[in-house]
């Protein structure tokens, strides 16, 4: 599904170079739910970001349903985003002008659904999370916990093979983190592969597997152990 | 003081910070109110009352004593020598004055080259209804023809090179005439006392000389005259005097109402008289227009002016609200900040003194550029349409009307966008 | 992209939308009827005057001296001025007249057949006095009778025969030669082609004409010279020269070719045309520092927005798209409310000067000139726009 082979990035000014990863080699099968940890600034965010192609890499490849990355125009990547991957922000990133359903249909109509399709399955999408009822509200109308259920209605909605989750439960009391990363289970059950990045030792724990990056490396999962960390 | 300086600073750092929105804001301020206020001068100046204590008391009457038969026509602008006598035969104005305008060529000796000259040929009553400052000499004790003229200060001087000139004795064309007097700097603006023709805006005559001279030496109007009959225009001193030759303007100061109704019954009387003794057959039409109303019933506006008002002030509206819009997106930008000020503390009335301190360097910003491209407006204006050029005149009220207008405009343009900033709700502000 | 949800995202800023709409509507409304009014100034210049404009040239000139003014010595000095002229290398003829053709206003008289006063009877007409060579001067066509010879003076016993212009003869003596005619002054001798005489005549190309000598010439008089279009520049050099040599006691005001004096006769018009042209000039300036700082502004605020947008899938362009569409919306809207200011000002203006209706592609032209300029002045900050990194974009505070 996803593969990293010998990926790096680095942050140039004028001044430093700033190696944001390194040489990943990273293998990410279908319907896996990986959570990548590590400490602030180790990387894990512009790892997303990469494998969400909202950032470029400067070495190495990046494979995506075994076809490469590399090379492809805006406009392609843009398509690639829009119908195989979904995302999830810890600020939720809702546009506030719109309603919860225009919001949700924004990837649909980007695709060029047809109007009668792209409500059918926004309200599908509302549906799941629970929020149907309440689908001509504005975002600023909700709670947090809330917004980001109607944020991952919205990255489900187009059904994508990937989730990519940053924080998803960063700005949220614990009852309502507890929901929303049920739900992610739940979609995950379904078959889609989500990969999401975390800096809580239990949430980490409910992922089937755990990546740790620590200075732009990936550091062998199975060694990770968060009380050496705290320790350290 | 201290506190309004410190005002000023935080406006001006708050410029420096973005200062393109804000050079655009100013500069569409004051393209609005420059254009608009270069033409607002000619508005301004044409549409003054030169004489405002006396324009409503001095009066252009009109008659329909002509031989020739019109029952739905106005009256002609100008009269019959022998009609002005009719109507100055009449105890009832404070004082009455007709008059017209010609040229002629002025110069001390035959030996000279000719200097041009506008000639206003009038009576003595000019002087004082239209409140003509004397600086040196008399004006004519009486009505009668005489060879004595009036010369406007500028005349004197360039003909004899120095104004007290009374006494002197100069040629006007090839006639000899004693200087009895020299007018002191004049120039009656609108020239209301001779509106016929559009001949308010122009400058003020350089030469005076009795009305039956003029008559007397066969000087024809150079603005209007007409022949009604078969009166020869070169026999202006005879048949001139009795026939259908219109060529005057003729004024009456009646003080009071009762004054103005009084005259009002004589012309009518006068008219019924002629038409009973035959001497015209129009349906009667009489008119008495006050000096102030005397270009609009002539039709003397200028239409150009008028017209380019109406879309000057169309201009400026869309430079407001284009200004309006543009302070608002910068009040908007700095909208975190004043939520900020006020988290720490500032009053709302605090932070609208400090919105006061930015129109006042609004209006300081504003009304420089404003004055600078009213100048060259009024330049342009005088290059296209030189006839007008004697009203593109700035004087203090015009300048303060300026700065008022200028205050006023940087006020509405700063006023709804702070209002904005300052009244939004503060804790959603900061959480954004 | 979605009209729905552009009206929406205008709705919710309805204040700055509102604002730009009045401002563009009144731009439209003020290009509209700035072209007209240009346009309308063009035609006047570009009218029918029945003269070769370019190659007469006019000398306004008077006696400095009572005695010249007045014969017999006026009818002297008209003949060693047009003997001189006439010798000038390119002078194809030379004539003197009261006055000059294409005017605002001057001498004028009116005209009647005597059988038919009150329906014939034309008020104003100018009415000129000139020389024989008047016709040759101007290169009028003869269209019937027999152009005057001779000077026959005005207050002689025998009447001086007149010369009219082809539309006055025809509303005078409709549907019959003038030719032999008796009008209210003068039997009729010949009918001239139109001519532009006076503006502030009845009709512009009425005109009548009698061959006589000037009686007195105190508003002055003119001498009318037609030239060799290759000689007209250098003979407008040499006649101050060479009047003054003739007889030095002469002020001349102005001598022009009849183009120069047709352009001054709509110099107000023209004044006013430019004006508004220049006004409109700017006001476009002003409506595109308007879409700039707006496009620029919203991008801005809106670069979370636009953030998201591209996260979820949206291309470069599309983003580029979206944000021209909504100022073309804009501009659409406000042309559409323009066109309703368009027709006011038109009101309005009609009611202080002299202008036209509106055609109805008017405002369609200035809207797609006003969408071009819009477009053109959104482009920069659209283009700033879309660069901006989503993923840079996406976080939040």
């Amino acid at each position: 599904m996803i593969q990293l082979k010998n990926l790096s990035k680095v942050f140039r000014t004028e001044l430093i170079e700033t190696h944001a990863l390194r040489q990943i080699e990273l293998q990410v099968s279908e319907g896996e739910f990986v959570a990548l940890t590590g400490p602030s600034g180790s990387g894990k965010s512009t790892l997303l970001n990469v494998l969400g192609t909202l950032e470029h890499f400067d070495e190495g490849d990046y494979l995506l349903d075994g076809q490469s990355v590399r090379g492809l125009s805006d406009r392609q990547l843009s398509a690639l985003r829009n119908e195989k991957i979904g995302f999830i922000f810890q600020g939720f990133n809702l546009i506030k002008d719109y309603s919860l359903l225009d919001n949700i249909e924004l990837p649909l109509r980007y695709r060029g659904i047809s109007a009668s399709e792209r409500k059918r399955r926004a309200l599908e999408a509302l549906e799941l999370v629970g929020l149907a009822a309440r689908k001509d509200y504005h975002p600023s109308q909700l709670s947090g916990g809330q917004q980001q259920r109607v944020a991952i209605a919205r990255a489900i909605a187009g059904q994508p093979r990937i989730l990519l989750a940053d924080e998803p439960t960063g700005n949220l009391d614990s009852l309502m983190a507890r929901q929303v990363m049920e739900l992610l289970e739940q979609i995950n059950r379904q078959g889609c592969t989500i990969l999401m990045v975390t800096h809580d030792p239990d949430q980490a724990r409910r992922a089937s597997r755990q990546v740790q990056i620590v200075d732009g490396q990936l550091s062998d999962a199975a060694m990770y152990d968060p009380l050496a960390v705290k320790l350290a | 003081m201290e506190q309004f300086f410190y005002y000023v600073k935080v406006s001006w750092v708050s410029i420096k910070r973005a200062p393109l929105p804000y050079a655009l804001t100013v500069f569409i301020l004051s393209l609005g109110l420059g254009v608009f206020f270069a033409n607002a001068t000619f508005y301004y100046q044409m549409n003054s009352d030169p004489l405002p204590h006396k324009s409503d008391k001095l009066f252009y009457p009109m008659t329909l004593m002509v031989p020739y038969e019109c029952n739905d026509c106005l009256p002609p602008r100008i009269h019959s020598y022998s009609n002005v006598q009719k109507l100055s035969a009449s105890d009832i104005p404070t004082a009455k004055v007709a008059m017209y305008s010609s040229d002629g060529y002025l110069r001390l000796s035959s030996s000279q080259a000719p200097t041009p000259v506008s000639i206003r040929i009038t009576q003595p009553a000019f002087f004082s209804m239209f409140e003509v400052p004397l600086l040196h000499g008399s004006v004519w004790s009486d009505d009668k023809a005489r060879q004595e003229l009036i010369l406007s200060k500028q005349t004197a001087e360039k003909i004899f090179g120095r104004s007290n000139v009374v006494g002197e004795k100069v040629l006007l064309d090839d006639r000899h005439y004693t200087v009895i007097g020299v007018l002191d700097n004049w120039q009656m603006l609108p020239r209301l006392y001779d509106a016929n023709n559009r001949n308010h805006v122009n400058d003020a005559d350089q030469v005076y000389m009795p009305l039956e001279t003029g008559y007397d030496y066969n000087y024809m109007s150079n603005s209007q005259s007409h022949t009604f009959d078969d009166t020869d225009f070169r026999q202006l001193g005879t048949q001139g005097r009795t026939g259908a030759l219109h060529q005057l303007q003729f004024w009456v100061q009646l003080d009071t109402q009762a004054q103005q109704q009084a005259y009002r019954q004589f012309m009518d009387n006068l008219v019924a008289d002629e038409k009973k003794a035959g001497r015209h057959q129009s349906t009667p039409n009489n008119q008495l227009v006050a000096m102030r109303d005397i270009v609009r019933f002539f039709g003397g506006e200028s239409a150009d002016i008028k017209a380019f008002a109406l879309v000057t002030l169309l201009f400026l509206g869309v430079c407001l609200f284009n200004a309006s819009h543009l302070s608002l997106n910068r009040y908007l930008s700095n909208q975190y900040e004043f939520s900020l000020r006020r988290a720490l503390g500032a009053s709302r009335l605090q932070l609208q003194q400090q919105m006061l301190a930015d129109v006042l360097l609004m209006t300081l910003f504003c009304t420089l550029c404003g004055l600078l491209i009213a100048w060259g407006g009024v330049e342009l204006l005088n290059y296209l349409w030189p006839a007008n050029r004697l009203f593109g005149r700035w004087d203090p009220t015009l300048l303060l009307l300026l700065l008022g207008l200028t205050l006023s405009s940087s006020y509405l343009v700063t006023l709804y966008p702070s209002l904005r900033a300052s009244f939004g709700g503060l804790n959603q502000q900061l959480k954004e | 992209m979605s009209l729905h949800l552009l009206l929406k995202s205008l709705l919710r800023r309805k204040v700055v939308t509102l604002l730009l709409l009045v401002q563009l509507a009144l731009t439209l409304a003020l290009l509209v009827n700035s072209l007209l009014l240009a346009g309308q100034t063009r035609d006047k210049l570009n009218e029918p005057t029945g003269l070769d404009l370019p190659h007469i040239l006019q000398v306004q000139l008077k006696p400095t001296t009572t005695d010249l003014r007045a014969q017999p010595l006026l009818g002297d000095l008209l003949e060693r001025q047009l003997a001189a002229v006439r010798t000038l290398p390119g002078v194809k003829a030379v004539a003197y007249a009261n006055q000059g053709p294409v005017r605002q206003g001057g001498n004028q008289g009116n005209l009647y057949d005597p059988n038919d006063e009150a329906r014939t009877n034309v008020p104003s007409i100018p009415a000129y006095i000139v020389s024989p060579d008047f016709f040759a001067a101007l290169g009028l066509k003869l269209l019937e009778g027999q152009l005057p010879q001779t000077a026959v003076p005005l207050d002689g016993e025998v009447r001086s025969p007149m010369v009219l212009t082809r539309s006055l003869a025809e509303k005078i003596f409709p549907n019959r030669s003038a030719v032999g005619l008796d009008t209210s002054y003068a039997p009729v001798a010949a009918v001239v082609e139109d001519f532009f005489g006076h503006l502030m005549a009845t009709e512009i190309m009425y005109n009548r004409i009698q061959v006589a000598p000037l009686l007195g010439v105190d508003w002055g008089y003119a001498l009318l010279i037609n030239t060799e279009p290759s000689a007209t520049e250098n003979i407008r050099q040499q006649l101050p020269d060479l009047l003054r040599q003739i007889d030095p006691n002469i002020e001349i005001f102005y001598i022009r070719t009849l183009k120069e004096q047709h352009q001054r006769l709509y110099s107000n018009e023209f004044g006013l045309a430019t004006l508004l042209g220049i006004l409109s000039g700017l006001m476009l300036l002003v409506a595109m520092v308007s879409s700039y700082s707006n496009a620029h502004f919203h991008a801005l605020k809106q670069q979370q927005e636009i953030g998201i947008k591209r996260a979820l899938g949206a291309s470069k362009q599309l983003i580029f798209l979206e944000l021209l569409s909504e100022n073309w919306l804009t501009t659409a809207l406000g042309a559409l409310l323009g066109v309703a200011a368009a027709l006011a000002l038109n009101k309005m203006l009609a009611s202080v000067i002299s202008l036209n209706a509106l055609s109805w592609w008017l405002p369609l032209l200035v809207s797609l000139v006003l969408l071009v300029c819009v477009t053109v002045a959104t482009w920069y900050p659209a283009r700033i726009a879309t660069s901006v990194s989503p993923a840079t974009a996406t976080k939040t505070l």
